[in-house]
């Protein structure tokens, strides 16, 4: 009887364990949406191709020139804050005072011309970095409590993604800059009153948004297959986070991050349902959500 | 009993008191003007009333039904009509299509709705540009289509929110003919307005808010005589100047 | 004069119609005949989505849902119970509605952002379902046999909704399907439902301020769209005789829906049908040079053509009609 119970308590531990780990990864992946669409209100849909991108990107990096995913990660996040900055001004900027029916294809149409042109160019194969130094480090994984092991690039990801997470806080909430930002989130408006460049600050928001997808995209790829349709998952996953945390609220989708990331591990483990539902499970906790509490948890909007 | 009636009503945003303890009545066939220095809270109180916000506490009644908490389109087919501080007439539907928007509230006819939307055209004057994109007029025309359009609906209390904003004195004197025409075919209106030589004569009573709290009502005449009102509106060295 | 004009559009209708129902009498070839039957098809599908999309502006990303719904519905029926697919249609068609209820009711009280989400979620999950769920097939799909005739060839039957030997009238049942959609769409434009829809997306508050019920509204345009989706994909069930979750679920149905509809004229009836009747051959004729590479060339395309028509034409063709027009 005990040896059971044992088993169902580490059972339950690891879920836990592996829910939270792909949480603050989630978390990372969604501040971005968060980010632009409470400076702007245009939800970028988008968003889960420039995951995409980004775990390409250290896929290439290794592949053409052996680039340890964890080296090339700055390289990443950098080339993703590119790729938003264009994306801003060559496409936002057209659309900006669009109705929301051309906004949303705007992106939409954006995403899907990026998915199928990295099913052309790299073909729909999955593709896996081999042997990560990562998941050399320690021998590949980590005994959190007895009978509970995470490996290691998984627990890597998450510091990371706790990490930039802080960077990004403490810069929108501490710095100048970041001040700015918020202002012009608030109301843009009277921060152009106050000199503030709403242009400015949408190209940051877009750079800071991408480059947070660019350092998630790029900690994945240690240990996530990559594969051109791999941004619709993910997509899906950040707008339930956004929506569950507050359009527009940065804390909102560090809270929502780990709930939903708990959320769609532990489904199958609390629910007796087959792996390949839980999707059903996160997207039932979205319409919930937008139906108690449509703000979201700290939401403004 | 009163056309409408506003009991005590609150609205608080966060931490913001929007509107504190306000209460007053709008009697039928009368025209009562809401005044108040900017932020005072008038437009709020019109959002509250038809539906827009929920009240933080208070009791609205409305042609003999409490209302409170009612949605919009409810409170509308209850024969209360509004126009909006910045004006949001369709812009993709045409003059005449807009306020057929408003006749269909009260038949699912189109024939009948486009007939009794022709009638209001007529009435505020704007039956030659009835095939015009509503996107494309001027801004005196918008407000008068917004205000055709509410009155499609067969309104009992029509709520005008700062319908002379924004305009030149001819299009002005234009507007106030309208109101005028418009109380004469029976309607009962509660106005918005911070254009004081407009809404002083037009108005058969005054409410004034500052800072979400009514600090007077009565006749225009007293009104403007009032201490508090000219202390609110001119700053506390005028009070008593007199 | 307004009246005139109406009376212009109806005679240029009746002027198609006419002609596409004496084509198959011309012209013989059954590639030729198989594509405008995906025309006819594609119009009445862009049609659907046109009403909650086009008309209400509530952006559906996933309305090929209800196009499996149905087809997989009639499918069952057929299979399980054997049922009619004429009534398994209707069956198809209401699940499609509660489906669209179901979906609809939360996320409609909030902004278009929510509701375009949850249709991209639907759209995303179901497809994994389906592949997933043996018991409707799986990813392998579900092939309906032929009703055979008496010497055990596949017959003609109109119960059973098959067409094996002369294929005429599944060319003349696409295309009555396409007519009465179109004339609904019509019907409801230019009436109380039609301008409402309008209103909403023009102005949602300003709406509400005139007595019109948002929430009811925009769910009646989805379920609409729902149920007409559903009816298709009955009829395509029936054309190919067989349905897997990629030709019934794949994201490329739910964008090339949207596309022919955005690509023709959003809020427009005649856009989905000038849209599928400019994008389906195009979209054939490339298929068969570039070849099923599996290279997804097409939605590349698709992709490309979204975005520039959202940026610089988002009325589409008969935006750009217009505009020629001097209007």
């Amino acid at each position: 009887m005990r040896a059971k119970e044992g088993r169902a308590v580490e059972t339950l531990l690891q879920a836990v364990a592996s829910g939270v780990l792909i949480g603050l990864v989630y978390a990372l992946i969604s501040v971005g949406l968060s980010l632009i669409f409470g400076l702007m209100e245009i939800v970028n849909f988008a968003h889960g191709e420039f995951l995409m991108l980004a775990m390409f990107a250290s896929f290439w990096f290794h592949l053409l020139w052996g680039l340890d995913p964890l080296v090339s990660l700055p390289l990443v996040a950098i080339l993703l804050g590119l790729v938003g900055l264009v994306t801003n001004r060559l496409v936002i900027a057209q659309i900006i005072r669009a109705p929301m029916l051309a906004q949303i294809f705007a992106t939409f149409g954006l995403g899907l011309f990026l998915r199928s042109l990295a099913q052309f160019l790299w073909t729909p194969d999955f593709r896996l970095i081999q042997n990560p130094w990562l998941s050399r480090l320690f021998g590949g994984r980590v005994e959190i409590v007895r009978g509970v092991f995470v490996g290691v690039p998984q627990v890597a990801a998450a510091l990371l993604a706790a990490v930039a997470f802080a960077a990004l806080y403490l810069f929108i909430t501490r710095s100048k800059t970041g001040l700015a930002l918020q202002a012009v989130a608030e109301d843009k408006e009277t921060a152009a009153l106050m000199g503030i460049n709403s242009q400015r600050m949408f190209d940051l928001g877009w750079v800071l948004g991408s480059a947070c997808v660019g350092i998630a995209g790029a900690a994945l790829a240690s240990f996530y297959y990559i594969y051109p349709e791999v941004g619709g998952t993910f997509a899906l996953i950040a707008y339930v986070v956004v929506a569950l945390g507050g359009f527009g609220s940065v804390p909102g989708a560090l809270v929502a991050g780990l709930v939903v990331g708990l959320v769609e591990i532990l489904s199958p483990v609390m629910l007796g349902i087959a792996p390949s539902l839980k999707y059903a499970v996160v997207f039932t906790v979205y319409l919930l959500v937008v139906l108690i509490r449509p703000q979201g948890l700290m939401g403004r909007f | 009993m009163a056309l409408l009636e506003i009991q005590g009503l609150t609205k608080i945003f966060g931490g913001l008191t929007a509107i504190d303890d306000l209460s007053f009545r709008v009697e039928e066939g009368e025209i009562v003007g809401l005044i108040g220095p900017n932020g005072a809270g008038k437009t709020t109180v019109f959002n509250c009333v038809s539906g827009f916000y929920e009240p933080t506490k208070g009791r609205l009644h409305f042609a003999g039904h409490e209302i409170t908490g009612w949605a919009p389109h409810r409170i509308c087919h209850l024969s209360m009509a509004r126009t909006f501080q910045i004006v949001r007439t369709f812009p993709d539907l045409s003059v005449l299509e807009n306020v057929m928007v408003g006749a269909f509230s009260r038949t699912g006819n189109r024939g009948q709705a486009k007939q009794a939307a022709r009638r209001v055209l007529e009435l505020t004057g704007l039956a030659a540009k009835a095939d015009m994109r509503g996107g494309s007029l001027t801004i005196a025309d918008k407000k008068r289509l917004e205000m055709a359009r509410a009155l499609a609906t067969k309104p009992r209390l029509l709520m005008l929110d700062e319908v002379m904003a924004g305009l030149n004195p001819t299009e002005r004197q234009a507007a106030v003919e309208l109101v005028r025409r418009v109380r004469a075919e029976g309607l009962t209106i509660l106005m918005v307005e911070h254009v004081m030589e407009v809404i002083m004569p037009i108005s058969d009573r005054i409410v004034v808010l500052n800072y979400g709290r009514k600090i007077a009502e009565g006749r225009p005449e007293t009104i403007a005589l009032d201490d508090q009102v000219i202390a609110a509106y001119l700053g506390e060295k005028y009070r008593g100047s007199r | 004069m307004k009246t005139t004009h109406l009376t212009g559009q109806t005679l240029i209708a009746l002027a198609l119609a006419l002609a596409l129902v004496i084509f198959p009498l011309i012209v013989s070839s059954p590639v030729t005949r198989n594509l405008m039957i995906l025309v006819f098809l594609y119009a009445g599908l862009a049609q659907a989505w046109n009403i909650v999309g086009g008309f209400a502006g509530q952006v559906s990303l996933g309305n090929a849902i209800f196009f499996a719904v149905g087809g997989y519905t009639s499918t069952l029926l057929l299979q399980h119970v054997a049922v009619s697919p004429w009534l398994g249609a209707l069956a198809g068609a209401a699940l499609a509605m509660i489906l669209a209820l179901i979906v609809g009711w939360p996320v409609f009280r909030l902004g278009g952002h929510y509701f375009a989400i949850a249709t991209i979620a639907i759209g995303e999950i179901a497809l994994a379902l389906m592949a997933n769920w043996e018991a409707v097939g799986g990813a392998r799909g579900l092939t309906i046999s032929f009703v055979r005739d008496g010497n055990g060839r596949p017959a003609d039957t109109w119960l059973w909704f098959q067409f094996n030997q002369n294929k005429l009238p599944y060319y003349f049942i696409a295309l009555a399907l396409m007519i009465t959609l179109a004339g609904l769409t019509a019907w409801l434009d230019r009436n109380k439902p039609g301008f409402y829809f309008r209103a909403i997306k023009n102005d949602q508050d300003a709406a509400r301020s005139l007595g019109v019920n948002v929430l009811r509204y925009k769910l009646l345009a989805f379920v609409l769209s729902a149920a007409f989706t559903a009816l298709l994909g009955t009829f395509y069930a029936q054309y190919l005789l067989f349905i897997d979750p990629e030709s019934m679920l794949a994201l490329r149905l739910s964008v090339l829906i949207a596309l022919v509809a955005i690509l023709g004229g959003v809020g427009t009836v005649w856009g989905p049908i000038l849209g599928s009747f400019v994008l389906i051959p195009l979209g054939e004729l490339s298929r068969a040079h570039l070849g099923g590479s599996g290279r997804a060339v097409d939605l590349i395309i698709y992709g490309a053509l979204i975005v520039l028509i959202s940026v610089f034409q988002p009325a589409g063709l008969m935006g750009l009609g217009r505009r020629l027009r001097g209007r």
